[in-house]
């Protein structure tokens, strides 16, 4: 029996090394003043009391969470409504709304950044505003990964059939949508949520097309640190994927707030 | 008019027309099956009543009003699915509290109503669960709660029992049954199971290709087929043509088919009166058995008859044995159509 539990854990060991060496070693390297013998020297802390106290540092995480948290939910709450309705009311339509939304996979983030700068840019309104822009970039980049996540946890609920269930004992079709299918269908959204955290933090084309030094989000800043001091570099690298992990833990502890509350309902 | 009136309803899903001019009534507090095949367009009917499809045209009406465009949260119906349709992100009383919830009941009658019926369907300890920890039958009986602790004027059972094992669906159907008469419940049940019409229901209507071929209590479907689909479809009937009729019984009938029910066929059986029964000379060619049962399959002039007779050892026939059949005419239902 041991014998058979240790081969897949030696293998899930590996992986994480794997996963797990690129941020150790970044987590080293901003942590000392040197590393050119097999042991690091000089431990320090001096990168990251200067980030932390840096504005413009604090400024672009501001940033970037911003950039993440809106058009993340913008574009759920755009795919539930789109789904709800081509699923209710037009089923003919469902396949090409999938075409429309499935589109942005095959564009690549040079094109678009540049499309939307032709096509805006000169807008006397709103939309030539370079967040704004950003933004509704960064909605068709993760439309597909929201709208195939939201729609295969539709579709693993049998969301029709719920509906009319609901119907039946006196519901509208939207509340039962609202009250009886998304609760369902939560840890679809957070996962391909998730996967859209993923997909904005590890942009930079986009950013630095779209919004350039205007507005510089985590990954500018990242990128302008690198060209002067490689280990202060390491210490923005590290605080990125610690913002992306507590991002990630906070989605992950309110989904779990959220199944206890309904749980205390049931026992009051 | 009946409780319930369906009045020439007509229903297409584009080119496919489903119901062809269904004429029905359903009386107050009766338990009304729709029989048929599947795609023969009964849960299509029952969807209709329900709100869930609209008409392509007839009428529906309920209590005297017409219902035919009436939301279907408005129509007072309640429903159980076929795949229970439980909400899975709540706990079976918060389920069945569902309905109440949206007639914005107070909540301590909320929770007065869902303990009470609850304990009617047997669940009452069960309360705190969710419908992943259920088994099939729990969860069928959950669905059934939720439907009727709304006090619907009518409940629909759209093949409620089709996806529980055999044993568990025998005591479902006496409980269901028990529980609408308890209730007076005006209940609309759908299946394709004809033992479960038999054992449910106080008239029954056959459906076939959109149309009802056959109405009537289970005893007068049972015994009195119209049709050679009735026959074919309600009990075991032999179908056979007047030819292989007369081929087989040497007697000649003034009908296009004859259906004979397997059980009235006696095998070797000494009567006085000859004449009031048909005869049939013939040799075994297969015996099945169904536990208290064994069917016979007599082959006489080359045309096959199923005999039902009773289980008993000392009088088990064998394969090849030959035998005389024996059927009293006024049991054999000549067919016309």
């Amino acid at each position: 029996m041991k014998e058979k539990r240790a081969a897949p854990l030696a293998v899930m060991l590996l992986v994480m090394i794997y996963l797990l060496i690129p941020l150790a070693v970044s987590i080293v390297y901003s942590l000392f003043r040197k590393w050119t013998g097999v042991l690091p020297e000089g431990f320090r802390l001096d990168n990251y009391i200067a980030l932390f106290t840096d504005g413009e540092f604090l400024a672009s995480v501001g940033r970037s969470i911003a950039m993440c948290i809106v058009p993340i939910a913008a574009t759920i709450v755009i795919v539930l409504l789109a789904l709800f309705v081509t699923t209710i009311y037009f089923p003919k339509l469902e396949k090409y709304v999938q075409i429309i939304c499935m589109i942005p996979y095959t564009i690549q983030g040079v094109i678009l950044s540049v499309s939307i700068l032709s096509l805006y840019v000169g807008s006397p309104t709103f939309l030539s505003n370079r967040l704004l822009m950003l933004m509704g970039a960064y909605c068709v980049v993760i439309l597909p990964y929201i709208y195939q996540g939201i729609r295969n946890g539709m579709r693993a609920v049998h969301m029709p059939t719920l509906i009319e269930a609901a119907e039946m004992l006196g519901a509208s079709k939207l509340y039962a949508f609202f009250r009886v299918v998304v609760p369902n269908i939560l840890s679809a959204i957070i996962i391909s949520s998730l996967l859209a955290v993923g997909i904005i933090f590890g942009d930079y084309v986009l950013i630095r097309n779209l919004a350039g030094t205007s507005a510089p989000n985590m990954q500018i800043y990242l990128y302008q640190t690198m060209k002067h001091d490689s280990t202060m570099a390491s210490a923005v690298f590290v605080i990125i994927m610690l913002t992306t992990f507590i991002i990630t833990l906070l989605v992950l502890l309110l989904q779990n707030k959220d199944t206890k509350r309904r749980q205390q309902q049931v026992k009051e | 008019m009946g409780y319930i009136h369906f009045e020439n309803i007509h229903k297409d899903f584009g080119q496919n027309k489903v119901l062809k001019g269904i004429t029905m009534d359903v009386e107050r507090g009766h338990l009304v099956t729709l029989l048929g095949p599947s795609g023969c367009g009964k849960s299509t009917l029952l969807r209709c009543l329900a709100g869930l499809e609209e008409v392509t045209s007839g009428t529906v009406s309920l209590d005297g009003k017409d219902i035919t465009h009436v939301n279907p949260r408005d129509r007072g119906i309640g429903m159980v699915f076929q795949q229970y349709s439980l909400f899975p992100n709540m706990s079976v009383a918060q389920n069945v509290a569902f309905g109440l919830n949206m007639k914005k009941v107070p909540k301590d009658t909320i929770s007065r109503k869902v303990a009470e019926i609850l304990k009617i369907v047997g669940l009452e300890d069960k309360a705190e669960q969710y419908p992943n920890q259920l088994s099939g039958g729990q969860q069928q009986r959950v669905a059934l709660a939720r439907a009727i602790v709304t006090e619907p004027k009518v409940l629909l059972l759209d093949e409620p029992l089709s996806a529980i094992d055999a044993k568990l669906r025998r005591n479902l159907q006496v409980e269901i049954r028990r529980i609408q008469q308890d209730f007076g419940m005006t209940t609309i049940f759908v299946t394709h199971d004809q033992d479960e019409a038999m054992v449910m229901s106080d008239v029954i209507h056959l459906f076939h290709n959109g149309l009802i071929e056959q109405s009537g209590t289970p005893t007068e479907m049972y015994t009195q087929p119209v049709s050679k689909f009735a026959a074919s479809f309600i009990g075991n009937y032999n179908i056979l043509s007047a030819a292989d009729f007369q081929k087989a019984s040497g007697e000649a009938v003034d009908c296009a088919d004859v259906a004979i029910r397997p059980e009235i066929v006696r095998i070797n059986l000494e009567v006085a009166d000859e004449s009031k029964r048909f005869h049939m000379e013939g040799e075994v060619v297969n015996s099945l058995s169904h536990g208290n049962l064994m069917r016979y399959t007599i082959l006489c002039g080359g045309v096959e008859i199923n005999a039902d007779i009773m289980f008993e050892k000392s009088h088990l026939l064998e394969i090849g044995q030959k035998v005389r059949l024996s059927i009293r005419k006024t049991n054999v239902i000549l067919l016309n159509s």
